[in-house]
């Protein structure tokens, strides 16, 4: 299927290079998070909350910028404000917008137990489905990114869906239209490597930002939300972004040896058994009377 | 803003100071970043505190709050010393080759010529250029020679007779109106000379520029450092990336310098502004694409504000109040009508000479058929100010209880300060109180504020009308942004329950008003109804007048049928005008503000259009919107040409001489006078009697000197290095009543306070949203992390913050991104506030009922009514303070 | 099948019964059977897509997520019942070790050269601390992850191993049961009447537990 006229062709209000542009959103989408551009405006984090419908949440004042401290069940995209000293004394003032990483491997897919509460699209947007889903957390155990987050009053697990909803319609995800920056960027997973990589060989030549890099972990299988990072050396200094996330090597045994030996063990088990029957016969009890002499 | 929004993206740097746009101005920020990723443009952040714009800058250097003149200085004296300097520029379209009069004397005691201390007022009549012709030496440099080959035969002698004039503003749009001459006695009023004395060599030693780069001399690295605490390298580590544009003589390139009230909010506030105006136009990027001296406005419509007459010395389109030594419209308009004062070899627009013309259709669309010749234009009814009127003055009078009744309309007086306790004070004295806002705010609950008992809310008197207005959504009409585009919007949806649209509210008031005078006119004791009585108010509904009526009314029409002998060109009698090039002064049109005029013409609103083709691919767009002047993106824009007309960067041509079809051509419209061959040597700062870009500013244009001189904020943790004698800006006004008290380091104030706004807030209103505060919940302090050590401050600790003023109570913030300065050899500690909470909206309502007032201070308790001589800004940037747990 | 023990057809003599087991003991051992019988099911839904079908035959998922956990209480309470009633049953005697090195025998049914075994032998005791043992590390790791919102996002690298080790353990847990009922019911006829009727013959007894019935019924041969 063709989106083809809702395709971005022209911004209005923007000249030069149109980011997104004739970019097909059929397959493949990907976020593109530039975070040397990022002013921590949290447009995007308004965006979120509008267009999914969810009301204010009491906050309190945690000696920070940051609108709280982690994203919450209700509240998907959190801009992390991070301040690093660097070794030549200058600041940083570090600004990640944190959200889902639509992992090509997904963890949380990979440790749900529920059939259909976690589903991956073809366009690479894991979105979960809160009908289906049970409450059990294996995903929280399974996400190296630690996203999902539980309801405990539904006892539903909730996340970014990347806007699946709007990006089903041909429309942008909400928190990349709101974006007054452009520092969010939209498109196929092709372009938006390729956008990446240009600005990071931009900033390395052009800028004092030698250790830029594009933040596209391959331990997941790569992310549909990737980041241009100042430092790619050190991802964490961005509020955690881990160096080299995996689906937790536990998980992997769980659901892939464990699971199966555990299923073969159980078969064979019982086959065994039934064999022993079989060959053996139940015990006998001897009588009181034959042992007498 | 000379340029706009869009033409950040054309720059290859950017100071940007006084102002955090990325964090109060992210949406326009995105040309900044445009610029940064598509032309690998640099951006300097320079501030006290490293900030949003800062966490994206290329280089930032932390200063004191206050000591942004020393930095700048510093700067020019960079530039002057390292020939950073557009020489072509310099010597042709600025006043640097003017020769200033004998007598006039530089600040070096802090001090210029003329100054009286016990009125604390300059007599500015040594602040002049001298009289004469080309004194430039026969055996200049070469450059100089180049410089003459084009310039034209002698002219004729000017007219003789030059008017009294009040230097009007040379940028209207951003530079604050100068004070006018006003009810001083206007005995001996000097004027400029119609032929001043000039030597292009820039070697006279009383030309501009010796005497520039005499005063600056003093700014040196060193001084600049002791006094704004930079780290000296970083100093010049931004001086040198900003000016490096003009290394080795290139003019090909372009910086833009962006401010907004980091800069306004001091006791010398303009004269800041004038010293970036400085550098913009000693390396000559003002009138270029991407370059200029950029505001940016803080509210969405603060533009159109100051536009239509938002101080109380101006009447739309900045033409000055009357005061009472105004005798007639005649010497009224010949007062505020400058006339050229030039070099005599050289051309000059003066476009304010047209200043009649605007005045007359100004009065013509206030008072229609009743401004006639015959009454003088019906100049009697136009108030005429006999003191100044500015904001501050209101609340002191009130204060003073000379002021008996105030009406607050869209603005938060209590908040907004400075000094809130006065002003709160103010309004228990007061009679009545009428405020027309879409909140219950802090101003008409100002017998709410934190500290009053039930008992004392008992004795106050004031009688409060609180009228529910409408939002920005409720409403049609035009926003005019800080680029100048007038903007027509629809409105979003209705006021909700009984809030009307603030002008329905305004038209039934003055409808009743005049409904009054009609009863009474003819009874004894009712003093001038005809101002009332004779007052236009033609619009289909008397009651709700549409936006659209008067919109048409501020572009202005014909009153008679016109003919252009020029063009052949003919307007009807009743329809629009196509621009102010046809207002006249002959009663035949009439004109709300001259500015406007062109954006509602027969052909409809120009507001309206969103034509979003850009040839140029510069961002000018000039089917989109609107841009006052005359749909001009960039002003002066004549100045983006070498004196030849060729544009110093072809690539970012705004305009340029066509010799063929003899005129200026170009992708923007000309802000010059079209059909002026370059050999005229036309100078390109039209709204300047000179046609220059003045580095001194002769006359009474700035109240506080003709170059702008490093002084203290009126509270400071020291001494003025360069005159400690003369520590504060020699005219700035303070106050005398008991509230207005101000706090020295002896007295245990001695931390450097700022104040400003964040992205999630806007304002004192949007504590009444609940998402704006779920994004930052209440009030915080930044303090660097060496003062949150000392005291033991840990973060998120209650913190009392006290002025010699009043106190406020917030959370602390310790952050790395404020350090202790060394000023003067001594530890200095800044803190920053944010502005946006007191004592209404959702927490703040529901703390006040559970009777937990003390964290519900308004900011500007701490805040000094301390105000720039210029501007009547008050100084909310770098006073004192105190910090202690609370 | 019956739960009478199975004797030669052609005596007819009226059987000896002895008490195997009291009824509070009984009754601590079914409920633990069935919440464990429960907890299997449901932990195999849980566990592998194959058996999520039996979410839906227990009432669907979050049905079994929300009853899962309180099954695993009851169980654990039933659990530190029969230990406070077994611990001194389950104590590891010089018997057991030579009954190890009989499993072979034991195994294949030739239980005459079996040592004779106190009230219960070296498998059942094995069986037992097993399950004892392993319903600990279940209990532990399954408080957190039946609350694993409560574990502070820092420390959310334990959640993985925790769940590891919860299916894990189960599964040894499996095996022991498998091996438990098969034993009980198809094995070593009459002891699922020991079970349910609390009685056992006393040629049951001696033949599968002769020094406890020894010493419960002070004969010696």
């Amino acid at each position: 299927m063709s989106n083809g006229p809702l395709e971005i062709k022209a911004i209005s209000g923007h000249s030069g290079p149109v980011p997104g542009q004739g970019v097909s959103r059929d397959y493949d989408v990907c976020k593109l998070v530039d975070t040397t551009t990022c002013i921590g405006c949290k447009a995007c984090e308004v965006a979120c909350l509008e267009w999914n419908g969810y009301e204010f949440r009491e906050t309190t004042f945690d000696n920070t910028y940051q609108t709280m401290p982690d994203t919450a069940w209700n509240f998907w995209n959190l801009i992390r404000f991070n301040e690093h000293e660097n070794s030549d004394g200058t600041i940083s003032w570090l600004m990640r917008k944190d959200q889902c990483m639509h992992c090509e491997d997904p963890g949380c897919l990979a440790a749900c137990p529920a059939e259909g509460a976690i589903v991956q699209y073809q366009n690479g947007i894991v979105d979960f489905n809160q009908a289906n889903c049970i409450g059990c957390q294996y995903c929280v155990t399974g996400c190296p990114f630690d996203i999902p987050k539980f309801n405990s009053v539904t006892k539903k697990v909730y996340k970014c869906t990347l806007c699946s909803d709007r990006v089903g319609a041909g429309l942008e995800p909400a928190c990349i239209k709101a974006c007054p920056t452009g520092c969010l960027h939209f498109g196929s997973k092709d372009d938006m490597k390729a956008l990446a990589n240009k600005r990071v060989d931009q900033l390395k030549a052009n800028t004092s930002y030698k250790d830029a890099g594009v933040y596209d972990p391959d331990g997941v299988g790569g992310t549909h939300v990737i980041y241009v990072l100042h430092d790619a050396k050190n991802p964490e200094k961005y509020g955690g972004l881990p160096a080299d996330p995996r689906v937790p090597l536990m998980v992997r045994l769980w659901k892939g040896p464990l699971k199966w030996l555990g299923g073969m063990g159980m078969i064979f088990g019982v086959l065994g058994v039934f064999m022993h029957r079989v060959k053996y016969g139940p015990k006998h009890v001897d009588r009181v009377e034959e042992k007498r002499p | 803003m000379t340029n706009g929004w869009i033409d950040i993206k054309n720059t290859d740097v950017m100071l940007i100071m006084g102002g955090n746009p990325a964090e109060n101005h992210p949406c326009g920020f995105k040309w900044a970043i445009e610029a940064k990723k598509n032309r690998n443009a640099k951006i300097i952040s320079v501030d006290p505190r490293f900030t949003r714009t800062s966490s994206v800058a290329d280089h930032y250097v932390q200063i004191r709050a206050g000591s942004d003149i020393a930095f700048l200085g510093g700067i020019i004296n960079y530039i002057v010393n390292n020939g950073r300097i557009n020489k072509e520029y310099v010597v042709n379209y600025t006043n640097a080759a003017l020769i200033i009069k004998e007598g006039f004397k530089l600040p070096d005691d802090g001090i210029f010529s003329g100054y009286d201390p016990q009125g604390m007022k300059y007599d500015v009549s040594s602040w002049n250029y001298e009289e004469g012709g080309d004194l430039t030496p026969k055996d200049a440099t070469a450059f100089a020679a180049t410089a003459s080959v084009l310039v034209k035969p002698p002219a004729p002698p000017a007219a003789k007779g030059a008017a009294v004039h009040a230097a009007p503003a040379a940028k209207p749009p951003k530079v604050a109106p100068k004070p006018a001459a006003g009810a001083a006695p206007p005995a001996i009023v000097a004027t400029l000379p119609p032929n001043v004395a000039y030597d292009r060599s820039l070697q006279h030693e009383r030309c501009v520029y010796q005497l520039l780069k005499k005063q600056y001399s003093k700014y040196t690295p060193e001084m600049v450092s002791k006094i704004t605490g930079a780290d000296p390298e970083k100093f010049l580590k931004a001086a040198e990336i900003f000016t490096s544009i003009r290394d080795k003589g290139d003019t090909k390139k372009v910086g833009t310098i962006i401010y907004s009230v980091g800069w306004t909010q001091h006791t010398y506030g303009a004269q800041i502004i004038r010293t970036a105006a400085m550098i913009q136009l000693l390396m000559g990027n003002v009138g270029r694409t991407g370059g200029g001296v950029n505001a940016l406005r803080g509210h969405s419509n603060i533009q159109g504000a100051t536009d239509m007459a938002g101080i109380f010395d101006n009447l739309p389109g900045y033409l000055k109040v009357p005061t009472p030594a105004d005798k007639d419209f005649g010497s009224y308009t010949k007062r505020i009508t400058p006339t050229s004062a030039k070099p005599k070899e050289w051309d000059s627009f003066n476009y304010w000479s047209n200043t009649p013309k605007f005045a007359v259709s100004l009065m013509k669309a206030l008072y229609g058929d009743a401004a006639k010749k015959e009454n003088d234009w019906a100049f009697d009814y136009l108030p005429k100010i006999d003191r100044k009127y500015s904001w501050v003055e209101i609340w002191d009078g009130m204060y003073r209880g000379k002021v008996k009744g105030l009406m607050a309309w869209g603005m938060n007086g209590v908040a907004i300060g400075p000094n809130s306790q006065k002003n709160i004070d103010a309004l228990k004295k007061a009679d009545w109180l009428v405020v027309c806002d879409i909140y219950p705010e802090e101003t008409s609950s100002f017998w709410q504020s934190p500290g009053i008992t039930e008992d004392e809310q008992k004795k106050i008197n004031t009688t409060v009308y609180r009228l529910p207005g409408a939002g920005f959504a409720e409403k049609d009409g035009t926003f005019v942004n800080s680029a100048r585009w007038l903007k027509w919007k629809d409105k979003a949806l209705d006021p909700p329950g009984d809030a009307k649209l603030d002008h329905e509210i305004l038209a039934s008031i003055f409808l009743k008003v005049k409904q009054l005078y009609q009863q009474e006119k003819d009874k004894p004791g009712t003093k001038f109804p005809d101002a009332i009585l004779n007052l236009t108010w033609q619009y289909v509904n008397p009651k709700v007048p549409t936006f659209t009526e008067m919109a048409k009314e501020l572009n202005g029409k014909a009153l008679a049928d016109l003919k252009d002998d020029k063009t052949g060109q003919e307007i009807k009698a009743g329809q629009q005008l196509p621009g102010f090039a046809w207002l006249k002064d002959d009663g035949t049109t009439m004109c709300g503000n001259w500015l406007y005029s062109g954006s509602w013409t027969e052909a409809g609103a120009q507001t309206q259009r969103r034509g979003q083709e850009d040839p140029s691919g510069l961002g000018i767009y000039p089917n989109y919107a609107w841009s006052w002047p005359a749909n001009r993106r960039v002003l002066y824009n004549r100045a983006s040409c070498d004196i030849n007309g060729k544009p110093w960067d072809a690539d970012r041509m705004q305009v340029r001489w066509n010799d063929g079809q003899q005129k200026w051509v170009g992708n923007d419209v000309p802000d010059f006078k079209v059909d002026s061959h370059p050999k005229d040597h036309m100078g390109p700062f039209i709204m300047t009697p000179e046609g220059t870009g003045r580095l001194f500013v002769p006359l009474a244009g700035m109240a506080d000197g003709p170059f702008p001189e490093h002084y203290e904020p009126m509270e400071s943790p020291v001494d003025n290095l360069f005159h400690p004698k003369q520590n504060n800006n020699p005219v700035v006004k303070k106050y005398t009543t008991d509230r207005d008290k101000y706090g020295t380091p002896k007295d245990g104030f001695d931390v450097v306070c700022t104040t400003y706004r964040l992205t999630e807030h806007y304002h004192y209103w949007t504590k009444n949203n609940p998402v704006n505060s779920q994004l930052v919940p209440e009030p915080f302090i930044e303090i660097s992390e060496d003062m949150a050590k000392e005291k033991g401050i840990n973060g998120g600790d209650k913190l009392k913050v006290t002025s010699a003023r009043g106190e406020y109570y917030g959370k602390a913030m310790v952050t790395k991104r404020i350090k202790a300065l060394t000023i003067a050899d001594k530890k200095i500690y800044p803190i920053g506030i944010p502005i946006h909470w007191a004592y209404r909206g959702i927490r703040e309502d529901r703390e006040r009922k559970a009777g937990n007032t003390t964290y519900l201070n308004p900011i500007n308790m701490l805040s000094p009514t301390a105000i720039d001589p210029n501007a009547y800004t008050p100084e909310f940037k770098g006073f004192l303070v105190k910090v202690e747990k609370a | 099948m019956s739960g009478g023990a199975v004797v030669r057809p052609s005596v007819a003599v009226p059987e000896e019964q002895v008490i195997r087991y009291t009824f509070p003991e009984r009754v601590g051992h079914w409920i633990n059977g069935i919440a464990y019988t429960y907890l299997l099911a449901t932990g195999l839904a849980l566990f592998t897509p194959h058996m999520y079908w039996l979410a839906a035959v227990l009432g669907g998922g979050p049905t079994i997520r929300f009853w899962h956990p309180w099954m695993g209480v009851l169980y654990m309470i039933t659990i530190f019942w029969m230990h406070s009633t077994w611990k001194k049953d389950m104590v590891t005697t010089a018997e057991d070790r030579e009954w190890q090195k009989h499993m072979k025998d034991y195994v294949e049914n030739r239980d005459d050269k079996m040592p004779p075994q106190h009230r219960f032998n070296a498998g059942q005791k094995q069986f037992w601390w097993v399950m004892f043992y392993a319903s600990l590390i279940l209990l532990l790791t399954g408080i957190v992850m039946w609350f694993p919102e409560e574990v502070p996002p820092g420390v959310h690298w334990v959640l993985p191993i925790v769940v590891f080790i919860h299916s894990a353990t189960a599964l040894i847990t499996i095996a022991g049961f498998l091996i438990h009922v098969y034993m009980s019911v198809f094995v070593t006829p009459g002891s699922m009447k020991g079970m349910l009727d609390g009685q056992v013959s006393a040629d049951w007894a001696r033949t599968h537990h002769r020094l406890w019935y020894e010493k419960i019924t002070g004969r010696r041969k």
